[in-house]
């Protein structure tokens, strides 16, 4: 089978300034005196996959073990230190929804401006505009200013946008369901049917049922470093097991 | 290519948005240049009025300075701003951030085109005529839009790194300012001062465009020449850096 996503040997060093000047004249001042040193700090090292079409990636880690970092490189907003990255096809990221929101644009406004964002094609978007916001439950907001919105509104229509179009490689960071509870059925719902679509899907998630019943395989990391990389059932075992010792 | 229908977006959202909660809007683009072009005719026409060469007149004169430099200083600082206070934007799509640089430098041009107006209106007012060789305004606003957007690029960088920078740069325009013949004639100054302002290439571009678009000034061909590298050159060049360093960047976001 054709493989979408590949990496093979991806490093990722972020370059960290010990005592981190945010101003020039700290840095200026720390330079004069002879205190700035550049730490390397290792968010991946030596990190190795593929995912078909059809297959779901479940990313395990604990919080800070690189996931996040992993999400971006796929997205190609962080180039990778080292090593290799090949994506073909469009990227959907589904990370944090609602990039590029703005309080004064209108909903509608916002959905033109999100979706143009995310590559889509603004022909298609208008025509989906209204039901967007149906689906979303904010049809009689869409051409009121987004301050005027809840928070609970505003990730609803966030969700209602990135879920509207699928693609060849879906990202998905801890949004598997928003909002109160009748709409995280519904938004679990057509997540679900997003993932199960043939696309191939990275999926970052601390619930291992939701990981479990989704992902048809899966990579632990720890430390930006790769502790196992297999089928599904076989990893979250051996993950949930680290918790126990 | 791609990007056109983002880019238009992005045009149309810095054009409303800074003055979405006014209530004569946009109106604002237009006004904003003529309080200011007014406030410092009722100062400075006393002292450089009459030393204007010629039938050269102050008003238009003093309204082209303002309007060009005000392309250059905001053009610039929105070009830089719109990378580095849309970081929430590019650390979760990809999107080349030269696209929101290139759509702010576009939208200062249409604030620019939108400023040629009132100046028109001011030029007649003031009994003198525009010049049949007004279109060339538009090169030197595409010359313009190459210098801002190459400048942008490289503050982005910087004030995404360095807080203060934008300090710096503030403090540096309004030196600029008074090194660049806004508001006084070439000719009020003495000749030492004459040739080390002639250096500032938007001495330059003003002579350029006074002289295009109302034949307010002399522009001579080195002008055009100087305005041509500078401008390509400062391009080329905040292409090149952003290149370079956008990587590492990223990761301070």
């Amino acid at each position: 089978m054709k493989h979408v996503i590949e990496l093979n040997a991806v490093d990722l060093t972020y370059r960290v300034l010990v005592n981190r000047s945010g101003s020039l004249k700290e840095l200026i001042r720390d330079t004069i005196k002879g205190r700035v040193r550049i730490r390397d700090f290792a968010a991946l090292q030596k990190v190795s996959f593929s995912v078909a079409p059809g297959e779901v990636l479940a990313v395990l880690g604990k919080n800070g073990a690189g996931k996040s970092t992993l999400l971006k490189v796929l997205a190609r907003v962080l180039p990778p230190t080292a090593g290799t990255v090949s994506i073909s096809g469009n990227i959907a990221p589904m990370i944090e929804l609602g990039a590029g929101f703005h309080p004064e644009m209108t909903g509608a406004e916002n959905v033109r401006f999100y979706s143009a964002l995310l590559g889509r094609d603004l022909k298609v978007v208008d025509t989906r505009v209204s039901a967007i916001g149906e689906w979303a439950g904010v049809s009689d907001h869409m051409d009121l200013p987004l301050r005027t919105f809840s928070s609970g509104m505003v990730a609803r229509l966030a969700f209602a946008v990135a879920t509207d179009q699928s693609a060849d490689v879906l990202l998905i960071d801890e949004v598997l369901s928003v909002g109160d509870v009748e709409f995280q059925v519904k938004s679990a719902e057509r997540m679900r049917q997003l993932i199960s679509g043939g696309a191939a899907v990275v999926l970052v998630s601390h619930d291992l049922g939701a990981v479990r019943r989704l992902a048809t395989k899966a990579i632990w990391i720890e430390a930006g470093k790769v502790m196992e990389y297999g089928e599904v059932e076989k990893v979250t075992d051996s993950y949930e097991k680290s918790f126990l010792n | 290519m791609k990007y056109i229908p983002l880019i238009r977006l992005l045009v149309g959202r810095e054009l409303t948005l800074r003055y979405k909660r006014s209530i004569i809007g946009i109106g604002w683009t237009l006004l904003n240049p003529m309080l200011t072009s007014f406030v410092l005719w009722i100062v400075f026409s006393y002292i450089f009025g009459s030393k204007l060469p010629g039938d050269q007149q102050y008003a238009p004169y003093l309204f082209a300075g303002i309007l060009l430099n005000n392309f250059f200083s905001q053009g610039m600082l929105a070009s830089a701003e719109s990378i580095a206070s849309n970081g929430a934007i590019f650390t979760k799509i990809y999107i080349p951030p030269q696209v929101f640089a290139i759509s702010s430098a576009f939208a200062s041009f249409i604030n620019f085109l939108i400023g040629l107006i009132p100046l028109t209106l001011v030029v007649y007012i003031s009994g003198t005529n525009l010049s049949w060789t007004f279109p060339l305004t538009l090169l030197i606003a595409f010359l313009m839009i190459l210098l801002v957007s190459g400048l942008g690029l490289i503050l982005s960088i910087t004030f995404i790194r360095f807080d203060d920078t934008r300090n710096v740069v503030n403090v540096s325009l309004l030196m600029l300012l008074y090194l660049t013949p806004v508001f006084y004639p070439l000719s009020a100054l003495s000749p030492r001062l004459q040739q080390l302002i002639g250096l500032n290439p938007m001495t330059s571009f003003l002579d350029c465009f006074r002289w295009a678009f109302s034949t307010n000034e002399t522009a001579t061909w080195g002008d055009w020449f100087y305005i041509s590298i500078v401008s390509a050159a400062v391009f080329y060049l905040g292409v090149y850096i952003f290149k370079k360093y956008w990587a590492r960047t990223v990761t301070m976001l």
